[in-house]
């Protein structure tokens, strides 16, 4: 846009108008006054200080299930941690550096602990056996505050849906239920009765509420139809699960008594039809190599933290750079052709042919 | 035609709180081509008063999400930086919402270039880089802007949970579609309602800051608004300017549940004065996230995304 020729009025009258040559004049003055006295921050405060990560020590640990165990962290000094609300989860630095989300699964009554349950996945990136092969009582560790990515707004009626250790944020959420008195149901999927972690806590809560469903007893896998005809009229579902369930209870939710779906969104699925290629940070800058299974951005954002990003699913646009050289593969769903041609290029996505150089304007 | 979406009951008390969240863009896609030119029927001026929200935000809310990105490297802390994050996509993705109504606008042979044109000067020029300031004065420049935003976005809060709270626009048979994006973004507002506050005082805590912030953009805010409907009204080819807004008009349309009252709206801005102010003491989060489980445009984009 045209930056120096005010914008004609409202109405077509042959003026500047009035509102905008007086706001025109004002910022002129007001930009440059910021940073005298009284239009500054003051210099005297401290600036504020960044949250230090939690402390944790592993207080218990026990085997709930087969291949899931159970830890309970407590702050070493023995005092409150954090408030936390169910849905939420821990992000935990393990020994080896490697950082992992793990849902609460305890009660947010409880202020002195936090619990989490862990399943080892043969072919996971080794986070979980970690957990399994690692942490033992004594064993210390630190974490970030909890988030909640998949709050319970407690409505009326609900329905949770757990795929195996999925249950771990809906136990909270069972509990928070039943302590308001809602309608509430809970259908516990997996594979055989030894694979459900939590299921005597659930029972315990209400155990008329709390549906077992094992694929050995009913003849395989569930479908979206079977598991919500679970729902009480105009129910909210939470679901926590293996993708697939999660698919398929989002497919049949429209013929569903049910009426609204929450779930936890994990952000970017795994990099699996990648090449590695390399990216230079301006046309003199270092040259970063891409891995075959991350993104340029992950890679850029080691060199540059202050760069910005939000959605890592090529559709909001955030991380928006400008490409100087070389030839791109584009997999965003935001930027338009003209866009493109004019060197637009999304790192949270897009990639290049393997051997390729990206030289990007940053 | 698409259903329209009730807005699920208000949640147990006990739950309406809801601390660090997760922030996150949902990538919504709308359908305008069936959009009626008064999509509240036979209440132009009430459509119109809302759509000057079409006007105002696609440049606005590229202006937060820039004033956003040149405030990450003053960042401090974790938490805070994931959340500016988040509320970057999301403010990105209502920019291109509002955007393609604004498109569908012109179709319908309702131009509303000449006003944006004005936005976008305001926006880009008038709170825009200003040449030959000092490192010092750039990064005033840049705490200043963050204070706009986050008394702007005490009104869009404010609005969100009015759009979430307005059985009227049901009542009215507004268009479904209108409600969802209305009520999608009105949701995203309340979820991320303590982000730019937050900021603001992670860089300044002074309560002159946030003084001058509310008191510089809120009664621009309402005159833009004022302005915004008057000129949708003169440009609306049906209507050929027999209609003039009023505050008269806006009162009453107000009382019917078509629009939020001016009164209110008045008084919600002089709450942020309050120096024991946090923008959590305003709407629900639970019922905000309880649309978004609920609203066509998030559960689509979940689907896909």
């Amino acid at each position: 846009m045209d930056l120096s020729t005010p914008p004609p009025d409202l109405y077509g009258r042959p003026r500047t108008d009035t509102l905008i040559r007086r706001l025109t004049a004002f910022g002129d003055r007001y930009s440059p006054a910021l940073g005298g006295p009284l239009l500054r921050r003051n210099p005297r405060r401290p600036l504020s200080r960044p949250t230090p990560p939690l402390q944790l020590a592993v207080a218990a640990r026990r085997q709930l299930a087969s291949e899931v165990v159970e830890l309970t962290f407590a702050d070493p000094s023995g005092g409150p941690l954090p408030p936390w609300q169910p849905g939420a989860h821990l992000r935990l630095a393990l020994p080896s550096g490697r950082e992992r989300h793990y849902s609460l699964s305890g009660d947010p009554a409880d202020r002195l602990r936090y619990r989490i349950a862990v399943r080892r996945l043969p072919g996971g990136g080794g986070g979980s056996a970690e957990v399994h092969d690692t942490l033992h009582p004594g064993a210390r560790l630190t974490a970030r505050r909890p988030r909640n990515g998949f709050a319970f707004c407690a409505e009326p009626a609900v329905l949770l849906l757990a795929g195996g250790i999925g249950i771990t944020p809906l136990l909270p959420m069972a509990r928070e239920a039943q302590r308001h008195g809602l309608d509430w149901r809970l259908v516990h999927v997996g594979r055989s009765a030894d694979t459900l972690p939590y299921a005597d806590e659930l029972r315990a809560l209400d155990a008329h509420r709390v549906v077992p469903r094992t694929d050995d007893e009913h003849g395989g896998v569930p479908t979206g139809a079977e598991l919500l005809a679970h729902a009480p009229r105009g129910a909210a579902v939470y679901c926590c699960g293996p993708a697939p369930m999660l698919a398929a209870v989002q497919r049949a939710l429209d013929a569903s008594p049910a009426a609204s779906l929450h779930f936890e969104r994990f952000g970017a699925a795994p990099i699996t039809d990648g090449e590695p290629f390399a990216v230079r940070i301006g046309a003199d800058g270092p040259t970063l190599d891409v891995p075959a299974d991350r993104s340029a951005l992950d890679v850029l954002r080691e060199a540059r933290p202050d760069l910005p990003y939000s959605c890592h699913q090529g559709f909001c646009g955030t991380c928006e750079v400008r490409l100087l050289a070389g030839r791109p593969d584009h997999r965003d769903r935001r930027l338009t052709p003209e866009q493109r041609a004019a060197g637009a290029l999304l790192p949270c996505v897009s990639r290049a042919a393997e051997g390729e150089t990206l030289v990007l304007d940053i | 035609m698409p259903r329209s979406t009730p807005v699920p009951a208000l949640a147990a008390p006990a739950a309406r709180v809801h601390e660090s969240l997760v922030l996150e863009p949902r990538d919504v896609r709308f359908d305008w081509a069936r959009l009626p030119l008064h999509w509240i029927p036979d209440e132009p001026m009430a459509t119109h008063v809302i759509n000057v929200l079409h006007l105002l935000l696609p440049e606005g809310e590229r202006w937060f999400v820039k004033v956003f990105k040149e405030a990450l490297p003053l960042i401090r802390d974790e938490q805070l930086r994931e959340e500016v994050l988040g509320f970057i996509g999301q403010e990105a993705i209502h920019a291109e919402a509002h955007q393609e109504v604004l498109d569908h606008l012109l179709g319908q042979g309702l131009d509303p270039r000449p006003y944006v044109r004005q936005v976008s000067w305001l926006f880009q020029r008038v709170l825009g880089d200003k040449p030959g300031l000092t490192p010092a004065q750039r990064r005033e420049n840049v705490i200043e802007r963050v204070a706009f935003v986050a008394a702007i976005e005490h009104f869009t809060a404010f609005l969100g949970n009015w759009a979430l709270n307005s059985p009227g626009l049901d009542r009215a048979k507004a268009d479904p579609t209108m409600l969802d994006l209305l009520r999608w973004h009105g949701a995203e507002e309340v979820e991320h309602r303590s982000v730019a506050f937050d900021l603001m005082v992670h860089l300044d805590p002074g309560y002159l800051r946030r003084v001058r912030g509310m008191a510089l953009s809120g009664p621009l805010l309402v005159h833009l608004w004022v302005r915004g409907a008057r000129f949708l009204l003169a440009a609306d080819p049906t209507l050929q300017g027999r209609l003039k807004p009023s505050w008269r008009e806006a009162g009453r349309i107000a009382r019917r549940g078509l629009l939020p009252d001016p009164i209110r709206s008045i008084r919600s801005g002089l709450r942020y004065l309050r120096p024991g102010y946090h923008p959590t003491q305003e709407g629900s989060s639970s019922q905000a996230l309880g649309y978004l489980a609920t609203s066509p445009a998030a559960r689509a984009a979940a689907a896909h995304g």
